[in-house]
């Protein structure tokens, strides 16, 4: 599904994010990325939705090198792939039913049809009360669900989420990795980057860690 | 539909929040179009009485007083042979005395002080038309002033010819006077749409990394160009009908008796078609063109 081959990507004056990055993962498997902070996590689905282009070396989905994508292949592919934001990225004066058809929208999906898997998702992260709240109404774990529903609302193929239990309890974080692992069942590739060592040993999937924009060594033990 | 349907609402949000940059520009817009709308206006009317007189216009062909029966007859054969001819009428001394009385009944005294007739007999022809005859009708009327017992010859269209060339000249003048105005206008326009894209830009930025197509990203400048622009010429059309009322009561008689009693003509459904379509047109590829600095 993803392959990354001598992958880099440099940052102002020779700073290296990500170093001579080469990994592969399979179609339907759940991945974790972890490493310390400023290893590279965040950069690497950055470069996977293509909201940064590589400096060096290649990024192929699904066969296709994103790097030879024109300008409207990306916003397809990206039509595609499910991203959880670090910061979320709500639309502010959107409410958060509105935040989450939207994705569907773009689909040139049926309204009805955007209407009812609309409120299936978000009452499956728990937020069938909150339809109607723009997101400065909400607490941080609340965006982040909103986050997670649009993510996964128009079924995608490929899931990113970077710290996508960054503000939740231990709880809910835990259903939140159901949900990944629901989503995971039904063939869809899941790449999770996370600090958090517990929830890693509790959902038990294989483990990518970076350090210092290289995969550290001996880390890439399947569990 | 779901395209339009967004591009349209979201348009509309965008105009609402501009309020008094898009009031600005809508602004600017009609006075381009008032503009463009008044030449049109002008040159309807204007063409319309050229026209008339084009169709009105003869040839005069004047005698000496001392002609002589056989060379007025050579004369009017002469005429009568031309192709570019269709009708020759003889206007005697005393026809013409007449014409004169009734056209200026207020001016009856003059002549009367006058001992005998000053007016000249002449042969009155009435020419086709169209360039081809006009060509032929400039040689005519060269031919028969040199011919026997012709004291002069008034050839109307070759003046009318004229101020017509005169009249496309000002019309092409107003029109890139319009022009220059609309590109004025056209960047206004942009300058509001581009205010509203950034006031936008964070959700821009969600819509792209979800993976909106790039109709979903434009199609609301687009929509908002096309609104400033409708919005400004439908109000520059109704500017034009307002003017317009006011100089034909003010000046109406007047106007009226200089283009030939007729009344003046108002844009038609042409013209005001023209204005529309072009204030639509005009506001959406400003509206394009500032939406490119998405990307
Ligand atoms: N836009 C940027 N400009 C300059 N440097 C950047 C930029 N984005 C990231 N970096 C640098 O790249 C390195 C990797 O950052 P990245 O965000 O990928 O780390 P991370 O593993 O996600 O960390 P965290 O766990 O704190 O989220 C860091 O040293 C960071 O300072
Ligand atoms: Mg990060």
């Amino acid at each position: 599904m993803i392959e990354t081959q001598g992958l880099g990507k440099v940052y102002g004056r020779g700073l290296y994010a990500l170093r001579d990055l080469t990994l592969t993962i399979e179609k339907g498997e759940f991945v974790f990325l972890t490493g310390p902070s400023g290893a590279g996590k965040s950069t690497l689905l950055r470069l996977l939705l293509l909201q940064e282009r590589p400096s060096e070396g290649d990024v192929i989905v699904g066969g296709r090198n994103l790097a030879r994508l024109t300008r409207d292949e990306v916003q397809a592919y990206r039509r595609t792939v499910g991203f959880v934001f670090q910061d979320f990225k709500l639309i502010a004066t959107k409410t958060v039913f509105e935040n989450v058809s939207f994705a569907l929208r773009v689909l040139g999906m049926p309204v009805e049809q955007q209407r009812r898997r609309t409120y299936q998702v978000l009452k499956w992260v728990g937020l069938q009360h909150r339809l109607n709240s723009i997101p400065e109404e909400l607490s941080g774990g609340e965006q982040q669900r909103v986050a997670i529903a649009r993510a996964l609302v128009n079924e995608p193929h490929l899931v990113l989420a970077d710290e996508p239990t960054g503000n939740l309890d231990p709880d809910l974080s835990l259903e939140i990795m159901n949900l990944f692992r629901d989503i995971n069942a039904s063939g869809t590739t899941v790449v999770v980057a996370t600090h958090d060592r517990e929830l890693i040993k509790w959902v038990g999937r294989r483990v990518l860690q970076l350090d210092q924009g290289r995969l550290a060594a001996g880390a890439e033990a399947p569990q | 539909m779901t395209v339009l349907g967004y591009a349209i609402e979201q348009a509309w949000v965008s105009l609402r929040r501009s309020g008094k940059s898009a009031i600005i520009s809508i602004g600017t817009i009609a006075i381009a179009f008032v503009t463009l709308g008044g030449f049109l206006l002008v040159s309807v009317n204007v063409q319309r009485t050229l026209d008339r007189w084009l169709q009105a216009a003869e040839l005069s062909v004047y005698l000496e007083d001392e002609v002589g029966d056989e060379a007025r007859a050579s004369i009017e054969a002469y005429l009568r042979a031309q192709p570019a001819v269709l009708e020759v009428e003889f206007i005697t001394k005393s026809r013409a005395l007449e014409r004169f009385h009734a056209d200026f009944p207020e001016l009856g005294d003059v002549t009367e002080s006058l001992n005998g007739n000053p007016f000249p007999a002449s042969f009155e022809v009435r020419l086709q038309t169209g360039p081809a005859a006009e060509a032929q009708a400039d040689d005519l009327a060269r031919g028969v002033a040199d011919r026997e017992g012709v004291a002069d010859v008034r050839y109307d269209r070759r003046w009318l010819a004229r101020l017509l060339a005169i009249v496309t000249g000002a019309r092409v003048a107003g029109g890139i006077a319009a022009g220059v105005l609309m590109l004025g206008a056209a960047f206004t326009v942009a300058a509001v749409v581009r205010l509203s894209l950034h006031a936008r830009r964070d959700e821009l930025e969600i819509m792209q990394l979800v993976g909106a197509p790039f109709s979903y990203i434009r199609g609301p400048s687009i929509v908002e160009g096309l609104l400033l622009g409708g919005i400004g010429a439908a109000v520059a059309f109704v500017a034009v009908g307002i003017l317009f009322t006011m100089v034909g009561r003010w000046l109406g008689p007047d106007l009226a008796g200089l283009i030939g009693g007729e009344e003046l003509l108002f844009l038609g459904v042409r013209e005001g078609a023209i204005l529309l379509l072009g204030g639509l047109a005009v506001g959406a590829a400003a509206g394009a063109l500032a939406s490119r600095a998405v990307r």
